[in-house]
């Protein structure tokens, strides 16, 4: 930096104060800070700027707390209760969607369980219908056979009484045959009463 | 080359008589650089509290986020730190906040740093521990010097333990002033010798040598300067969780300590 030649000017004008040579500065400010010190030790400066300090703290403080902190409180509490409130419809919202969706499907279940009857109902109902009508054919039917039967029976009966008959005629035929003379009706009788028990 | 310490030094703007005020004795009135930098710096930080809250939305735009960081920043800071009385304090801890960062970031544009000045730290340092010592005595009486009694220590260790407390207590006003002071002073100084080197290699003071040492000492006084960015909004935060810390051991004294 400054050469020793240019030194010695500098420590002339250092007590003179300021000087312009360009050289000198460094020379003139460090031996001005030399004696004292760091500026920040010029104790003279201390108060003006603590008392200044103190206003601007003050000032700043009060607006601080009755001015910026309320209003930033104020838009974050109605942003949260905003969120807040948000949050509680949506989750009502799902709740009702929920509640309805139950509903349905209990509805569906209901209706589901309603058709089942009715399905049941219409089908017992078929089987009853079935089994009457089953029912009255097999008693026309049985009727029909009855029917048949006491006609069968009671052809089977003339039949066993012409058979009767025809047994005394022939016995009576085969008496006169043998014997000549007519049978009388009462033995004719007893004969094929007998035959005819025992057949 | 520039004395890398002239920034710092008080210059009166304009001189105003002196007057005498209770307990701080003769005060010189005079408007000085420092008053113009603190005065900026509390004037841009209404303007940006003010912009911030007065047309604030639910749907925040971009200012009002950033405001809205800033806000949040601090509030889970005493909430967290404090717990439930910390709303109380948050005033107390957010203007500190932001009248350093204010001023922090103020001198990394402006020609004088506020927060360089010890005057001026060492006033936040003492309001802070004004502030503990209130609290502590309002809230406890005479208990606040529990404080330096802390639970569970074997009586034989406790003269020790107390002095030691205590010792500490007495160093956090110091701490709290000198450690943003120095912050700040050292990266300006350290930004002023790098800026002063490029001077030097531009005017061609050191000749040929000038252009690697120029073109180093940008990029150097570049990165400071980021890095200096960082150590502002740091050292204000740093303040405001000390200034936190400090505030929990008076405002829950006994639980917890």
């Amino acid at each position: 930096m400054a050469d020793p030649t240019q030194s010695a000017p500098a420590v002339s004008t250092h007590g003179a104060g300021a000087s312009p040579a360009p050289g000198a500065t460094h020379e003139a400010s460090g031996a001005e800070h030399g004696s004292g010190g760091l500026p920040q030790f010029e104790f003279q400066h201390w108060g003006g700027q603590i008392a200044y300090l103190l206003v601007l703290f003050a000032i700043l403080y009060v607006l601080i707390a009755r001015v910026f902190t309320p209003r930033m409180r104020a838009v974050i509490d109605e942003r949260a209760s905003r969120i807040a409130g948000a949050l509680e419809a949506a989750r009502q919202v799902q709740a009702e969607a929920l509640e309805q969706s139950r509903a349905a499907a209990a509805e569906v279940a209901e209706a589901r369980a309603r058709s089942q009857a009715l399905a049941f109902d219409a089908r017992a109902k078929a089987n009853a219908e079935a089994a009457e009508r089953s029912a009255v054919e097999e008693a026309k039917l049985a009727s029909h056979l009855a029917e048949a039967e006491t006609r069968i029976q009671g052809l089977r009966d003339s039949a066993m009484a012409s058979v009767g008959a025809v047994a005394g005629e022939t016995a009576q035929a085969i008496i006169q045959k043998l014997t000549g003379k007519a049978a009388s009706a009462a033995d004719l009788k007893a004969a094929t009463a007998l035959s005819g028990g025992a057949a | 080359m520039a004395d890398p310490l002239h920034q710092f030094k008080i210059e009166k703007i304009i001189d105003l008589p002196d007057v005498t005020l209770p307990g701080l004795g003769q005060v010189d009135l005079a408007i000085t650089n420092s008053h113009v930098a603190m005065t900026v710096a509390f004037a841009a930080i209404v303007l940006f509290l003010t912009a911030v809250t007065s047309k604030a939305q639910i749907v925040p735009g971009r200012l009002q986020v950033v405001g809205e960081g800033v806000f949040g920043l601090i509030d889970n800071l005493t909430d967290s730190i404090i717990g439930h009385e910390g709303r109380k304090l948050f005033p107390f801890v957010f203007t500190i906040f932001t009248l350093i960062l204010g001023m922090n970031f103020l001198g990394l544009m402006l020609a004088f740093t506020a927060t360089s000045q010890i005057a001026v730290t060492a006033t936040f340092g003492v309001l802070t521990i004004g502030l503990v010592l209130i609290i502590g005595f309002a809230k406890h009486g005479l208990g606040f010097f529990k404080l330096f009694v802390p639970s569970g220590v074997p009586w034989v260790l406790l003269p020790v333990i107390v002095l030691i407390e205590f010792a500490s207590f007495l160093l956090r006003p110091v701490t709290l002033t000198l450690r943003l002071f120095g912050n700040m002073m050292g990266g300006h100084v350290a930004l002023k010798v790098f800026a002063g080197f490029v001077a030097a290699a531009v005017i061609g003071q050191i000749g040929l040598l000038g252009i690697p040492v120029g073109i180093l000492s940008i990029g150097m006084v570049t990165a400071l300067t980021a890095l200096e960015f960082l150590v502002a909004f740091l050292q204000a935060f740093v303040f405001a969780v000390l200034t936190c810390i400090y505030l929990n051991d008076v405002v829950n004294l006994g639980h917890g300590h």
